[in-house]
């Protein structure tokens, strides 16, 4: 019995009795060495979860395929420990009991050389044990090599990028990141790269001591830091990360995705002088300029980032107890600070307790707080150490939602036909490069909106500058650049005298067009159909009665309408998953999947339950190490990509929101298929005493499974699982899939006869533990390499409505009503989907209306930013009714039903309520008053500007 | 001169130089208790909203315990979350956010799970009016901030139990 991460359900697996135990192993060289990378169960849960109420529907105890609470439901509402905070030394099994406290000092300026720290006004009893200091640390520790393999089409290009030399002229910021890396703690004598970068490591051997620093030293920050007195300035400021983002696109003639990656960068030049000569000989085409621009946004999950560190001097053993969306990438990133012949430490292990964490929307992606605290580990002398922001450092060093300056222009022929867009995207990446080009690049797709455009020319990228590090956020790129187009699409159809819904209806993409990448459009969207319910929902259909409603009370009210398509998934997603049928019947599911809130532990969970005949009784997620176990590899010196009967394209990922509706769910599927088809077929066979029999010649009923054609002889999981174990059958299968476009697939001979998969790897797990042997795949057949220039594939799209009402004499805006129409695909677990679209409506209100931060020292890199100054959405901000009622406040969502017969997959939506809900706003807010807010957030400072008051 | 408490029942006794600590550290590093949730340290959100009564008052106020020296709950009683379900049994409360799936990450549930249970210990002891049952959730739960939600599903799940409650029903 196996169990990794964390096992919310209702029964907790052996192995957590007792503590946390190892649960998988992968060797990742570094610098010739073996390093073991495990993934470890959260301790304590076992001594407290129970096969009460919390279970999902385990052993027929409900529905098959439906959740009637969330999996990790009862650990949270009674308070058990499950995040990264939660935790000290003494309650992580066989750790030493001595615990030490780490703080970073941060930077103040990036205009002047810090020479050092002067802790000299620190009372004695608030003096650290130790202090690190930049040139303390080797240069590898100092500025590890940070890898962010994000999106294969980028990292295709990158890698072309290196072998021309980047020297081609649109790629000038090529020897920018990633070959350069800001050090995690300044240098004595440089200039900081930014604020709130690292200038010291402080140590505390007490909590006592570690309390009066941080009370000396809290808001009195430069009474400790020593700079120089002249000017100097910060190296690269200012400069783009690397790649940029230009996406060029001549009706069928040119596109990124059509034109030869080689030179297409050389053709790009030629291709916007044909669009500016073609549309120039046109008089009759309208021309909408637009400018937008938006604040940086911080993802304020509610736990601030904490965890443990110790690393076991003599056995070179890491154990690292964390709340991250990013355990993959993470681990390598903490791997390669050590991997150096003279490093502190010479790692031989990493033992990873990853939590879960208490909120993510991106901001716990490639966080750099986990190297922060693998830094700080080794300096402890051997002691376990924990680093826990508090808000204040959380605001002042966590990664934001891009502040983002966006303009251009839509051209359309006075039939409305959009003819062209032209956007140039600018994204403050701030210090550190972290997914920045990778946020931009996507901003750039999502330039087209939901829209047929033939010519497009689009600029995007992000600079570094002295502000907080932006990264993955909730909509990644698609809120700012969603933003722009919908609200210059209103503009151009109120100076045209338009309507703005047919303006909408008569540009709409659908089947068979292309994006302003030149992808095509392979999946259908509906957006007629979604266009249609909205238009005709008497929030839109009646709004001029509600406008006159609330005129009638003295109140000034607008309607504004938005869409949205918004991709989920990147342009490569890899993901792996196990399936175990117990001996006692019950299932387990295993996933690299992290479940930051938004329910995938529990969607994986019933997920297999039509298939299975039961829900699983156990969630383990983040077990990304089962990579480890498949036998695949992504290396391919010889390019012979799926001919290579073990490669894959990629092997696991980040974990994001939106890739649980359709991804991560294909993979548990197939692979409880795999199991299913492959072992217990089988078993019912050698059961029943026939030579062998198909899935469709039977049914699970309450739980067993039967003879479609032959009453009697139900077969218990129990039995069959008794069958299997006793037999040599498959317990369980490991599958990992890979997605780009379309599936990987390849035909697997199992004890239940030849199958068909999507999948790319295969293995069954056999009775009596060990590694799961791996299946031969042959008749391989995966997406070509080239459909990685279509950027994305799939998509979630997504019309609001907003109503709302602004005070003319304060400027204050509420929203009165909100309809959301979404695409969703098939829905797993109704209320998680409604529950997103809720948490989406909430974030999207919030950061049009009410986040505000400031760049620079005026905003959190001070230090001094809580909730008190940052305001975020609340219940009065948001209308709670969860359907529409005339003049009440209500939030509606509708989802499109599936058509009849079409294959049950979900859409990952976590990011497409968010994306239209703010253009909505201003658009709303247009209709109200006149005028265009085109500035995030729309402040009553800004509203009353704007009326000229 | 010591200070007397106690949390979950049980009783504590602290010398008197601990009291300008907060009660949350208190609840966390003496007690490990860490149910209560540490969010903003500044009083804004309410994650860390724990359950006081302190005689002769016998309603129980809700306090948050970032902001909560020790020396202010001297004499007090305090519940935390871990003491609200019975051998690991969910309140009404906690099922009811079980079952719509009121919250997402969980961080701000034990502070919202705590504010709802006194706002429905207050209108047992306190009926009011029925029309006033909304404005009295908002009063209990809104200032609450949770970033995942939206909120609604919290409303959606209390409603029920503030209406029975009101009623004089439940315990
Ligand atoms: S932690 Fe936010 S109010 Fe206490
Ligand atoms: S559920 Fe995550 S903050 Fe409320």
């Amino acid at each position: 019995m196996f169990s990794c991460l964390f096992s919310g359900g209702a029964v907790v697996s052996q192995s957590h009795l007792g503590g946390a135990q190892i649960t998988r192993r992968m060797f990742l060289r570094s610098t010739g060495a073996a390093v073991a990378v495990s993934v470890m169960g959260v301790p304590g849960l076992a001594t407290t979860a129970n096969s009460g109420p919390a279970a999902i529907g385990a052993t027929a105890s409900a529905m098959p395929g439906v959740a009637s609470q969330r999996i990790d439901g009862l650990a949270k509402v009674t308070g058990q420990k499950v995040y990264a905070r939660d935790f000290n030394a003494r309650d992580m099994p066989g750790w030493p009991q001595g615990q030490w406290y780490a703080m970073y000092m941060r930077a103040l300026t990036t205009g002047s050389a810090f020479e050092g720290v002067d802790l000299s006004l620190l009372p004695a009893t608030a003096q650290p044990t130790r202090v690190v200091l930049g040139n303390e640390l080797n240069e590898v520790l100092r500025a590890p090599k940070l890898q962010f393999n994000r999106d294969l089409h980028l990292q295709e290009r990158i890698a072309q990028l290196r072998a021309k030399g980047g020297n081609s002229q649109n790629d000038n910021s090529f020897d920018l990141p990633p070959d350069m890396s800001y050090d995690l703690i300044v240098v004595p004598g440089n200039v900081p790269d930014y604020l709130g970068q690292a200038v010291a490591l402080l140590m505390f051997d007490s909590l006592a001591a570690f309390r009066s620093a941080k009370s000396a030293m809290q808001f009195n920050d430069a009474a400790f830091q020593v700079y120089e007195t002249t000017d100097q300035d910060s190296p690269a400021m200012g400069s783009a990360f690397s790649p940029q983002t230009t996406y060029v696109k001549y009706n069928d003639e040119f596109s990124y995705a059509s034109a030869d990656p080689e030179t297409y960068m050389d053709q790009v030049g030629d291709y916007q002088s044909k669009i500016r000569r073609s549309l120039g000989r046109e008089p009759d085409l309208i021309r909408q300029p637009f400018q937008a621009d938006m604040r940086a946004m911080d993802p304020m999950f509610m736990e601030p980032e904490a965890g443990l560190v110790w690393i076991e001097q003599g056995t070179g053993t890491m154990n690292i107890v964390l709340g991250t969306q990013s355990p993959d990438g993470d681990i390598s990133n903490i791997l390669s600070m050590y991997d150096s012949p003279d490093a502190p430490e010479h790692l031989q292990a990493v033992n990873l307790t990853s939590c879960y964490p208490g909120g993510g929307f991106g901001g716990r992606d490639s966080s750099p707080f986990s190297l922060m605290l693998a830094l700080a580990g080794a300096y402890s002398d051997g002691n376990p150490v924990r680093l826990a922001y508090d808000r204040f450092e959380q605001f002042r060093v966590g990664l934001k939602r891009h502040g983002a300056r966006l303009s251009g222009e839509l051209v359309a022929g006075v039939d409305m036909k959009l003819e062209a867009v032209q956007m140039n995207l600018t994204f403050d990446g701030g210090g550190e490069r972290n997914l920045s080009p990778y946020v931009a690049s996507l901003g750039a797709l999502c330039a087209g909106g939901s829209y047929k455009v033939p010519k497009a020319s689009i600029f995007a990228e992000a600079l570094h500058t002295q502000n907080i590090t932006g990264g993955s956020q909730r909509g990644f790129g698609g809120p700012q650049a969603f933003f722009a187009v919908e609200t210059a699409l209103d503009d151009l159809a109120a100076a045209q005298g338009w309507d703005p819904v047919e303006l909408r209806a008569a540009n709409l993409i659908s089947l068979g067009d292309t994006t302003v990448v030149g992808g095509p459009i392979e999946q259908p969207l509906r957006l007629d159909e979604m266009l249609e319910i909205a238009s005709n929902h008497p929030l839109w259909a009646e709004r001029e009665a509600i406008r006159q409603d609330y005129g009638s009370r003295g109140m000034t009210y607008g309607t504004g309408i938005a869409m949205s398509l918004q991709a989920y998934g990147t342009s490569g997603d890899g993901m792996v998953a196990s399936v175990r049928l117990e001996p006692d019947g019950t299932l387990t599911v295993q996933s690299d999947a992290v479940d930051m809130g938004n329910g995938s532990a529990t969607t994986l969970g019933v997920t297999i339950g039509p298939i299975l005949g039961s829900n699983a009784a156990r969630v383990d997620m983040g077990c990304y190490t089962l990579f480890g176990q498949t036998g695949l590899t992504t290396d391919d010196p010889g390019g012979e990509r799926w001919e290579k009967p073990n490669w894959t394209a990629k092997s696991v990922g980040s974990s994001s929101a939106c890739l649980t509706g359709l991804h991560q769910v294909h993979t548990v599927q197939q692979t409880a298929n795999a199991l299913f088809e492959g072992s217990i077929l089988a078993a019912a066979a050698q059961i029943w005493g026939v030579a062998g029999v198909s899935a469709s010649e039977v049914v699970w009923r309450d739980g067993a499974l039967g003879r479609i054609t032959v009453e009697g002889n139900q077969l218990s999981l129990k039995t069959l699982a008794e069958e299997i174990h006793a037999s040599g059958l498959p317990t369980g299968a490991l599958g990992h899939a890979y997605f780009q476009n379309t599936w990987a697939q390849a035909q697997y001979q199992t004890p239940g006869g030849s199958l068909l998969l999507k999948l790319d790897g295969l293995s069954f797990y056999h009775a009596g533990g060990g590694d799961p042997v791996q299946i031969e795949r042959q008749e391989t057949r995966g997406p070509d390499k080239h459909s990685t220039r279509y950027a994305r594939y799939v998509w979630a799209p997504c019309i609001n409505v907003v109503g709302l009402t602004v005070d003319t004499k304060t400027g204050a805006v509420q929203v009165e009503n909100v309809l959301s129409v979404l695409n969703a695909g098939h829905i797993h677990v109704p209320q998680l989907v409604s529950g997103q679209s809720q948490g989406g409506v909430a974030m999207a209100i919030s950061y049009a209306l009410l986040e505000d931060m400031p760049p620079g020292m005026d905003g959190p890199a001070d230090g001094m930013w809580n909730l008190n100054r940052y305001h975020i959405a609340r219940a009065q901000d948001v209308p709670l009714r969860n359907v529409y009622t005339p003049g009440l406040r209500g939030q509606e969502l509708i989802t499109l039903p599936q058509p009849e017969g079409s294959e049950p997959a979900g859409r990952g939506i976590a990011e497409a309520v968010m994306c239209s809900i703010p253009p909505a706003i201003s658009n709303a807010l247009r209709d109200a008053t006149g005028k265009r807010f085109s500035s995030l957030p729309i402040t009553p400072t800004k509203i009353m500007e704007g009326l000229g008051q | 001169m010591t200070l007397s408490f106690t949390v979950n029942g049980a009783a504590y006794k602290l010398d008197e130089g601990r009291a300008e600590e907060r009660l949350i550290d208190f609840l966390h590093e003496d007690l490990n208790l860490t149910g209560t949730k540490f969010c903003c340290g500044i009083g804004v959100c309410r994650a860390c909203t724990v359950q006081v009564s302190k005689p002769p008052n016998p309603t129980p106020s809700p306090v948050i315990s970032c902001s909560t020296t020790l020396g202010m709950v001297d004499g007090s009683a305090i519940s935390t979350i871990e003491s609200v379900a019975t051998d690991g049994v969910p309140d009404a409360v906690q099922q009811a956010f079980l079952d719509n799936f009121s919250f997402q990450c969980g961080y701000c549930t034990p502070g919202f799970v705590m504010a709802a249970r006194m706002l429905l210990a207050g209108l047992r002891a306190q009926p009011i009016p029925e029309e006033q049952i909304d404005a009295a959730m908002m009063q209990a739960i809104g200032s609450h901030i949770c970033r995942c939600t939206g909120y609604a599903r919290y409303f959606e799940a209390l409603r029920p139990l503030a209406v029975a409650a009101n009623a004089g029903e439940g315990n």
